[in-house]
């Protein structure tokens, strides 16, 4: 009995001695196995812990805003708003009934819409309204209720509604400026994000206690002051609208510009939108500055710039006389007027201009050559086009998209150069956008000084140092200020010349001097060639009182009207535009 | 006080049991000192992730170190009621705390503490709650203990019908109620640890223990085929991820990653990081990758370290006990606490997949700290009777020797310099 006892004994203390024995090294190989975690793997564990606690934030930077001048004022066109975006975590959602019943006491809406996107499964985030206000936001939030939350995100907003979206352009959803100032200027206006670089909780709130977090403030962006006169602004729009209906135009674009700083006092384009629902276009291109950003075949307006290089090259006067045979047959083609005023006879430079004759522009590039189209002649004006008026390049203007225009090349192995170059100078196969013209014509007008043209008056930084945009001459010497003052009668009797004959729109009050030049210009078929009765009507001109204090472009897409476009759908766009300016005192009259 | 006792246990011992006390000797204080510091490290880890847990839960952290604290003094309370129990009570009366426990799991089963919580593992008695399987491994334990030093004094332990066919009964049953409707599979692990080495101390053939190893592992398997959520531990087990965010169990590599990232000194005390909401139940199941985040490889050994000498002084304890009942009762404690805390570090450390049970002494959370405080308390108890040789064991006419002898006899041999305060009235 007793030895049987003592083995059972015996036997459970071997027995407990294993149970020990393994239990004990378990417990060493769980100290191995720390050893290795611990410290052999030590970086490895360290790295993937950092990589879900050491976040880097961006701290947005508010951007900067946009204003522009009233009077002498300048006035926010362009502001933040800071709105919630309201999202839920179905995760957490419980009784979406209910919850969707208070979202819709605060915001409206349809229940059972919120409670659809509550519920779908396996997603961690769903957007369910966006663009609340703090108030609605502060409401939804003091419900408390799990798994629904909100978002500040920085919108723009525009006071002035759809005034000059298309100078202005808009900011996506990233933040990015799109089209306009916005793109252009994207940059200085959006500013630098500051970076906060910390070990954080899981929920991402960074953990005061933690050394070596880093933080940058952001650096907000600059606010930018246009150069557009709003009063101006806001009536040539109006204008534009009015006339884009009068004139069954397919688009239409105005530049009120100063010509002596290159500042864009007005820049409109209609059809336009409003930047606040940049979203609902469905048509891309209407978000286009199509003032800068297409670039046509100007028609007639090219001969203000061929006159005033001719006469810069001394190979005519400003009262030269000469026989226009009426047509020219340049290899093989016939050029004519399309204006025929009494067929070949003597004319002179101002009736080149007023009866826009293509033989007299044609003519006056031979005289740039040895009295015949040739390869003098060719370059002096490829030379005027590039060098002189900065065409062919863009004018460098802060928007975006903008085009460069199109100056053919004095290729002279081309065997259609001649042809090819005779049309420029009245304004065929040559591209140029309204812009481009304009700050051309202002170098010429103001008497020989190319001014970079420009949308900034002043850049307000965020330290509140203000720089002041001043005006940047490209070109010196375009002209002389002599052929410079010459144009400006030459110009003026065009005008003159319109209204004896009939355009009665185009009478000014004395006390103002206004000139101008009409361009009817023939749209190239994508496919080579010209559509026979589709025309642009374009028109440049100037209104002042002792001298021009605005030089006025229109580009008059595609209109409608019986006649030659751009006496009968550029013309009264300029007319209407010169009168307003005239009408509401925006044009030092003339002191005697 | 002591002498009045003695009585009392001896006309306990006379009616009705026949349980070998030796003599009454000083208690092992150690198990007290170790367990006073596991729960001491418990606290402040408690208290240092204060700010943390205020983040994550929005409690307060001093809500969470009273409430530990409190723990704690109920833990001091059960450790003395039940290490001033007298050892052949439990077996008298072993079959109220079974009961006990098996009311205490139907409760927690019917009437749910927090119906939001489908757990059914809490049960509300007054303004106290505790979870019912703290109380079911006590109970099982006690119940183990009696079942198999009878069947070791009746000499039926390798009796299949008598001693196998209940174990095997008993086992799915436990494995339905406390896998399946309470699903804590953990507890299962450590419950059928603890019997298992219970049984095999006690002397069921080893063959015949994995026959029912054999079973419980085909019904585990179908425990985790039956959820889901314990295939994702299983395959993140076997698939560990570098980054816990696409990991396949998100609790277990945060785990990992935050013992790891404490290196060799780790990174000081509330200094933790992972505990700010990246390793979830980190006051609670996960506190081992805290602690080990905060004091590194040397503060992790120094636990193991201190969980290895409790583990040693219970198995010293057992193997000196006067009778089979007291030695299974403390490997069954030894074992329910060894098995509870390797389960709970292994899937810390990534050998073993996630179980979502505490960590004895040191995770936070009353029910758990109360009943392993009990348990040693009845180990403390059990040392006071403690021979400084091993044992042999029971046998009814030697019992009245037995507190003179100090059990030197092993086969009979005497064991040199053994303690021998009465040598002259040896037998």
């Amino acid at each position: 009995m007793i030895p049987q006892n003592i083995n059972t004994k015996f036997g459970v203390i071997r027995r407990i001695h294993l149970w020990y024995g393994l239990l004990m090294i378990v417990i060493a190989i769980f100290g191995i196995r720390l050893f290795y975690v611990q410290v052999i793997n030590y970086s490895h564990y360290k790295n993937a812990a950092l990589s879900d606690q050491l976040k880097q934030y961006q701290i947005p930077a508010t951007r900067g805003l946009i204003e522009a001048l009233d009077g002498n004022q300048a006035v926010p066109i362009v502001l933040n708003q800071k709105l919630y975006t309201l999202y839920a975590d179905p995760k957490y959602i419980k009784k979406p009934d209910q919850i969707a019943q208070k979202i819709v006491s605060v915001i409206g809406g349809n229940i059972s819409t919120y409670v659809k996107y509550m519920t779908i499964p396996k997603l961690r985030y769903v957007i369910l309204a966006k663009k609340l206000t703090k108030q609605q936001s502060n409401k939804i939030l003091s419900f408390k209720i799990p798994g629904i939350g909100t978002q500040g995100q920085d919108y723009r907003l525009y006071p002035e509604g759809s005034l000059a979206s298309q100078v202005l352009g808009f900011v996506n959803s990233n933040g990015q400026g799109e089209y306009g100032i916005e793109q252009a200027m994207n940059k200085e206006l959006a500013g630098t994000p500051g970076r906060v670089k910390a070990v954080t909780d899981a929920n991402g709130v960074p953990l005061a206690a933690s050394k070596g977090n880093v933080e940058v403030p952001p650096v907000n962006g600059d606010n930018i002051v246009l150069t557009l006169n709003l009063g101006i602004q806001a009536q040539l729009e109006n204008i534009l609208k009015k006339d884009y209906k009068s004139t069954k135009s397919q688009g239409l674009s105005a530049i009120v510009m100063d010509p002596y700083n290159g500042h864009i006092v007005a820049m409109a384009n209609y059809p336009t939108y409003n930047p606040a629902n940049y979203t609902n276009v469905t048509n891309p291109a209407i978000f286009e500055n199509a003032a800068v950003t297409n670039a046509i075949e100007p028609g007639s307006v090219m001969k203000t710039l061929t006159t005033p290089a001719a006469l810069n090259q001394g190979v005519i006067k400003p009262n030269t006389t000469f026989y226009d045979p009426a047509h020219w047959i340049v290899d093989g083609f016939d050029i004519h007027d399309i204006k025929i005023d009494g067929g070949a006879r003597e004319q002179n430079i101002a009736s080149i201009l007023s009866l826009s004759l293509n033989t007299g522009a044609v003519w006056m590039l031979m005289q740039m050559g040895g009295g015949r189209i040739d390869k003098k002649g060719i370059d002096t004006w490829y030379n005027y086009m590039v060098n002189h008026y900065n065409l062919g390049k863009p004018t460098g203007i802060e928007q975006g998209y903008e085009s460069a225009g199109y100056v053919p090349p004095p290729n002279m192995s081309d065997p259609s150069i001649d042809l090819r170059y005779a049309n420029t100078v009245f304004g065929q196969g040559v591209q140029l956008t309204a812009l481009q013209l304009a700050a051309a014509d202002s170098s010429i007008i103001n008497g020989g000084t190319y001014y970079k043209p420009t949308l900034v008056d002043e850049i307000i930084q965020p330290n509140g140092v203000v720089k002041i945009n001043k005006p940047k001459v490209l070109i010196k010497n375009v002209v002389s200020p002599k052929v410079g003052a010459d144009m400006i009668p030459l110009e003026e009797n065009v005008v003159k010349a319109y209204l004896h004959g009939g355009f009665g729109f185009m009478s000014f009050p004395p006390q103002y001097i206004v000139g101008g030049k009409t361009g009817t210009a023939q749209v190239a078929k994508p496919t080579g060639g010209y559509y026979k009765n589709i025309y642009n009507g374009t028109y440049t001109g100037f209104v002042g009182g002792n001298k021009p204090q605005y030089v006025v472009d229109v580009y008059n897409i595609r209109p409608g009207v019986q006649g030659y476009a751009g006496s009968f759908a550029g013309q009264p766009v300029f007319a209407d535009i010169v009168h307003m300016l005239i009408n509401q005192g925006y044009v030092t009259p003339k002191t005697n | 006080m002591d002498r009045l006792k003695s009585t009392f246990v001896n006309k306990l011992l006379v009616s009705a049991d026949d349980i070998s006390l030796g003599r009454k000797h000083k208690p092992d204080y150690w198990l007290i000192i170790i367990c006073g510091a596991l729960l001491l490290i418990g606290v402040i880890m408690i208290y240092s992730m204060g700010p943390a847990l205020k983040i994550t839960t929005g409690l307060s952290g001093s809500f969470y170190t009273s409430r530990q604290i409190l723990a704690i003094v109920l833990s001091a309370v059960a450790f003395m009621i039940t290490s001033y129990i007298p050892i052949p009570l439990w077996k008298r009366y072993y079959k109220l705390i079974v009961l006990a426990g098996l009311v205490a799991t139907l409760l927690a089963l019917v009437i749910p503490v927090n119906p939001a919580y489908p757990a059914h593992r809490w049960v509300r008695i007054g303004s106290l709650s505790f979870q019912s399987v703290e109380l079911v491994k006590l109970s099982l334990v006690i119940w183990l203990a009696v079942f198999l030093s009878n069947a070791i004094k009746k000499g039926t332990i390798k009796d299949f019908r008598k001693t196998l066919l209940p174990l095997l009964i008993a086992v799915p049953v436990i494995g339905v109620i406390i896998a399946g409707a309470q699903s804590d599979l953990g507890s299962v692990g450590v419950i059928v640890g603890f019997m298992a080495v219970m049984s095999y101390v006690a002397g069921l053939p080893l063959k015949k223990i994995a026959i029912i190893g054999g079973i419980i592992a085909i019904g585990l398997i179908f425990a985790i085929i039956a959820f889901p959520y314990r295939i994702a531990r299983i395959e993140a087990y076997l698939h560990p991820s570098s980054n816990c965010q696409t990991a396949n169990d998100y609790q277990a590599c945060q785990a990992l990653v935050g013992v790891g990232s404490g290196g060799l000194f780790g990174l000081g005390l509330g200094h933790s990081i992972q505990a700010y909401g990246y390793v979830p139940e980190a006051s609670n199941d996960s506190i081992f990758s805290i602690y080990a985040e905060t004091f590194g490889f040397l503060g992790s050994i120094i636990l193991l370290i201190l969980f290895a000498s409790l583990f040693s002084r219970l198995k010293n304890i057992a193997e000196k006990t006067s009778d089979s009942f007291s030695s299974l009762l403390v490997i069954g404690v030894l074992t329910w606490l060894s098995v509870q805390t390797l389960i709970n570090i292994g899937a810390m450390i990534g050998i073993l997949p996630l179980k979502g049970i505490t960590l004895p002494f040191i995770s936070y959370g009353g029910t758990s700290i109360v009943f392993s405080a009990a348990a040693v308390g009845i180990v403390f108890q059990i040392s006071r009777y403690t021979s400084r040789v091993v044992q042999a064991e029971d046998s009814s006419a030697n019992d009245s020797d037995r507190r003179q002898l100090n059990g030197d006899r092993l086969n009979g041999r005497r064991v040199r310099g053994a303690y021998h305060p009465y040598p002259g009235s040896r037998i």
